[in-house]
């Protein structure tokens, strides 16, 4: 059996008395494209540090490919590169002179893929990263981590300042880099992007693993979303057998149905029913069904229709 | 249950400013004053601690008369402070020490606050926050400057309630106008540097940049007021220094408060300068932006030391050519200033609390040479800061995260820094020497450089120390390696005048260094600290690998 690219051991990270990452269990197979998902402050950041070695652990280990991420780091970093959220590079340095040096820190690059790269993120190298864009310094760091085709590419919400065509050059790069048999961990807030990208995905709520699976695996644990439109009040269908989330929006409810439909159509025999639309679940679905009705309600739903649904859900 | 959110919050543009175009104003004045009122209130103390220290130690006039024979042609002093004219009574003791430190530490104050309200904020975008409101950018310099000058307002009021209650002690007995003169003469030099700040701030794209600027410029007027008060044959040369005419002015004393106007013409027209250049370029940018694009030159970035030169090498450059400069206008002035009579008097006892010392030329050099070592302790300040500079802009996780272990990274950066050390030190002794050598002063390239080495150590000690904390506790590495340096140097200066108990004179790094070449160095104590420093930077480093890397 191939070494883990990425194996995690009960990986704990502390400050001070908040939690910020709790006995992670991870394993990435060599080849995998894995999505990291995670609403913010979940915990993805502190979990890429701890596998860089950027960060010490208060608890358990990690491992790159076999070797230790805190003990063993040279040998790690080897075989990774790494995108950070932030581009944070030397003012004084242009496009050109900062990709020659993390290609020499990092030990390898393979300069025809470098000048394919250049070409299709369209960056002017000859710029000094003092008058770059977030954007283009996010560009700088891509480039500098794919033109080394490492084993691994641990990605940390890479495509912030990317405009859409340049989201595009870079899923491009990413579905190069699983042709060619690299790893990538990558972590997004973005879930249209994981769900082109990823063979399986990782969903991290509250520095715990909430669910590690392939989309297919996903979807199956939550089969169908609904949108049920009435002529008038709609019903409370919130504790009919295998709704998960209901949210009422007017006359409308949106359901997020795991196993089988059979009992909200049973429920919904009687009511007011004017239209129902049901479709695959989207990554957005279920990864808002993992977050719970009660958290979507407070945080993302205008007032008047926490109102409404409060109303109706007694 | 039915709820029926009416949302106060929103919809509901409330007015939170009655004059939105002075907002900016307000946001620097906020900021300057409390800043100047800290600052202004450190000052006050200290006025009264001293005013209270002199007069008790130094109860009888004939006491007072020893200790102007003492102290008044001391050479050193002089230089520092400027020229010592009546230390016999409290007026002249107070207006010499207290405009001669004051102003120092007052114009840094002034140029540092300018550059961070003015250029930082605009190097860190806010400043375009305020710009999209009812503001153009020359509206908007005019309210900074404003700003900037009620900050000098809160210093200047925190000032004169220290004036006023050390001019009030029974002994003292100062009138109200001469504690507003001093108060007034104690604010020219902040002025004059917010001002210059402020200019910088338009000149230079980055906060470093023009802060860097401003500080040359006040290293040059410095260093002329300087030479011309150490050297009565060119003491002309003060009329060049805008420091020599606050100096000039003597409140207490000379009642030349006139001078002080041309500080002020001085002033408004460098603020009315900026604000003017204000106009004329890109929000963001500067005059002198430099150039946003160049060729390519890898020379040096193929490893991590390689960049760490590339990164150093203009501020270090700056701190050379400064050293240089400064080393060969002592060297050169050395043989005049010894032999001018009033000089060679006070030389005597100059380094009364040595015992044993050189010929007055090499008398004259300890005590230059002590300004070097303050200068090479700065340049430490400054490499250790840098040093977590790179981690705390996010430059060195980039470096981390290949294959480089985080130990090599800092003992290259530990290497360079020594060697700038010790090149500083050595430059300031060949340069003291070549000017020396062009007056034929009689003194041997050999003992100039063992001069330069021994300036070494106190800076080792503080990089250590910096070291240490960047180790264990990497935000405060700034304020410990700054406050420690500024202490070590205000106790040095205050130990030369005021009887200090031996235990807080030790707390001082200077006061482990003799001053060579005045007195041989002392090669043990020289020993200790340079130990102590590489066991501060040993440990520190440790601390570092062992922790989290802490960016800002
Ligand atoms: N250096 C730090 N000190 C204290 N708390 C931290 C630090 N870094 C992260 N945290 C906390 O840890 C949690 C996880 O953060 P992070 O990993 O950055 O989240 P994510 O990347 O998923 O948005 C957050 O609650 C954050 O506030
Ligand atoms: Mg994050």
């Amino acid at each position: 059996m191939a070494v883990p690219a990425i194996r995690t051991e009960g990986l704990t990270k502390r400050y001070g008395t908040s939690t910020a990452l709790c006995e992670l269990d991870l394993e990435l197979d060599p080849g995998e494209v894995v999505g990291y998902l995670g609403p913010n402050g979940a915990g993805k950041t502190t979990t890429i540090r701890l596998l860089l070695g950027l960060s010490r652990p208060t608890a358990g280990r990690a491992e790159i490919f076999g070797f230790d991420c805190q003990r063993q780091t040279v040998a790690a970093h080897r075989r990774l590169t790494y995108v950070p959220a932030e581009a944070n590079l030397w003012p004084s340095l242009t496009g050109e002179e900062t990709l020659h040096l993390l290609g020499r820190v990092q030990g390898r690059v393979d300069l025809g893929y470098r000048e394919e790269l250049v070409a299709r993120f369209d960056l002017d190298l000859t710029k000094k990263v003092s008058v770059y864009s977030k954007g283009n310094r996010q560009k700088v760091l891509l480039i500098a981590a794919l033109m080394s085709r490492p084993d691994l590419l641990v990605l940390d919400e890479p495509t912030g300042g990317l405009d859409p065509l340049m989201e595009q050059a870079f899923r491009l790069s990413v579905r190069e880099a699983r042709e060619h048999g690299q790893t990538v961990f990558l972590s997004s807030h973005l879930l249209s992007e994981v769900e082109v990208l990823c063979d399986r995905v990782a969903i991290l709520r509250g520095g715990r693993l909430a669910e590690i699976a392939t989309l297919a695996q996903l979807r199956h644990l939550s089969a169908l979303s609904v949108e049920a439109t009435f002529g008038g009040v709609p019903p409370d269908l919130s504790r009919v057998p295998g709704v998960v989330r209901a949210v009422a929006d007017g006359c409308d409810v949106h359901l997020q149905l795991q196993g089988s439909i059979a009992p909200l159509i049973e429920a919904l025999a009687g009511t007011d029913l004017r239209g129902l639309l049901s479709r695959e679940a989207s990554l957005e679905d279920l990864f808002l069904a993992y977050y719970g009705p009660s958290q979507v309600l407070d945080q993302d739903a205008p007032p008047a229709v926490v109102a409404a649904g409060k109303s109706d859900l007694p | 249950m039915s709820t029926m959110l009416v949302g106060p919050q929103r919809g509901d543009l409330t007015a939170v400013s009655t004059h939105p175009a002075t907002i900016l104003g307000k946001v620097v004045a906020r900021q300057a004053s409390r800043s100047g009122a800290l600052w202004g209130l450190a000052f006050g103390v200290f006025i009264v601690t001293q005013t209270f220290a002199y007069t008790s130690q130094y109860k009888t006039q004939a006491a007072r008369d020893g200790l102007a024979r003492a102290y008044g042609t001391n050479l050193g002093l002089n230089a520092l402070l400027g020229q010592a004219k009546a230390l016999n009574n409290v007026a002249g003791w107070a207006e010499w020490r207290f405009i001669g430190i004051l102003t120092i530490l007052g114009s840094v104050w002034g140029l540092l606050t300018a550059t961070r309200l003015l250029r930082g904020e605009e190097e860190a975008g806010r400043l375009d926050l305020f710009l999209v409101g009812q503001t153009t950018q020359r509206a908007a310099a005019i309210q900074a400057v404003a700003g900037l000058g009620v900050g000098l307002v809160a210093m200047f009021t925190a000032i004169t309630a220290g004036t006023l209650i050390a001019g009030h002690l029974s002994s003292v007995g100062l009138t109200l106008g001469q504690c507003f003169a001093l108060s007034l003469t104690l604010v020219a030099g902040p002025a004059m540097f917010l001002a210059v700040g402020a200019l910088a701030s338009q000149l230079a794209n980055t906060r470093r940049r023009a802060a860097a600027v401003a500080g040359a410029l006040f290293g040059v007027v410095y260093a002329i007021r300087m030479i011309a008060d150490t050297n009565t044959s060119v003491h002309w040369l003060i009329w060049l220094s805008p420091l020599g005419w606050i100096e000039e002015s003597r409140p207490l004393t000379g009642h030349k408060l006139l001078l002080l106007l041309l500080v002020l013409a001085l002033t408004i027209t460098t603020a009315v300068a900026a604000c003017w250049l204000a106009q004329r370029h890109d929000v963001g940018a500067a005059i002198f932006a430099g150039s946003n694009a160049s060729a390519a030159h890898v020379r040096l970035l193929g490893s991590p030391a390689g960049l760490a030169v590339r990164l150093v090498r203009s501020s270090v450059a700056g701190w050379l050519l400064a050293v240089a400069a400064f080393a060969l206008l002592v060297g050169m002035t050395a043989e005049s200033a010894t032999t001018d009579e009033s000089g060679s008097s006070g030389i005597e006892h100059a380094l009364s609390r040595l015992g044993r010392h050189g010929s007055p030329v090499e008398d004259y050099l300890g005590l230059t040479m002590l300004i070097v070592a303050v200068i090479v302790a700065l340049v430490a300040a400054s490499q250790i800061t840098a040093i977590r500079g790179e981690e705390a802009d996010g430059h060195l996780e980039v470096l981390l995260v290949r294959p480089l272990r985080r130990t090599s990274w800092f003992a290259g950066r530990v290497a360079l820094s020594i060697f700038v050390l010790v090149a500083t030190g050595v430059v300031g002794g060949i340069g003291t020497w070549a000017g020396a050598a062009t007056q034929h002063a009689d003194i041997s390239f050999g003992s100039l450089i063992t001069a330069g080495l021994n300036v070494v150590p106190p800076s080792l000690l503080l990089f250590g120390l910096g070291a240490l904390t960047h180790g264990l506790w990497p935000k405060a590495t700034t304020t410990v390696v700054y406050g420690y340096l500024a202490w070590s140097f205000l106790i040095e200066l205050a130990g030369g005048l005021i009887k200090m108990g031996h235990w807080l004179l030790d707390t001082s790094v200077f006061f482990h260094m003799a001053p060579a070449p005045a007195v041989s160095s002392n090669w043990s104590s020289a020993a200790v600290l340079t130990g102590l420093g590489i066991a501060g930077t040993v440990i520190g480093g440790l601390f570092f690998h062992h922790r989290d890397l802490q960016n800002l």
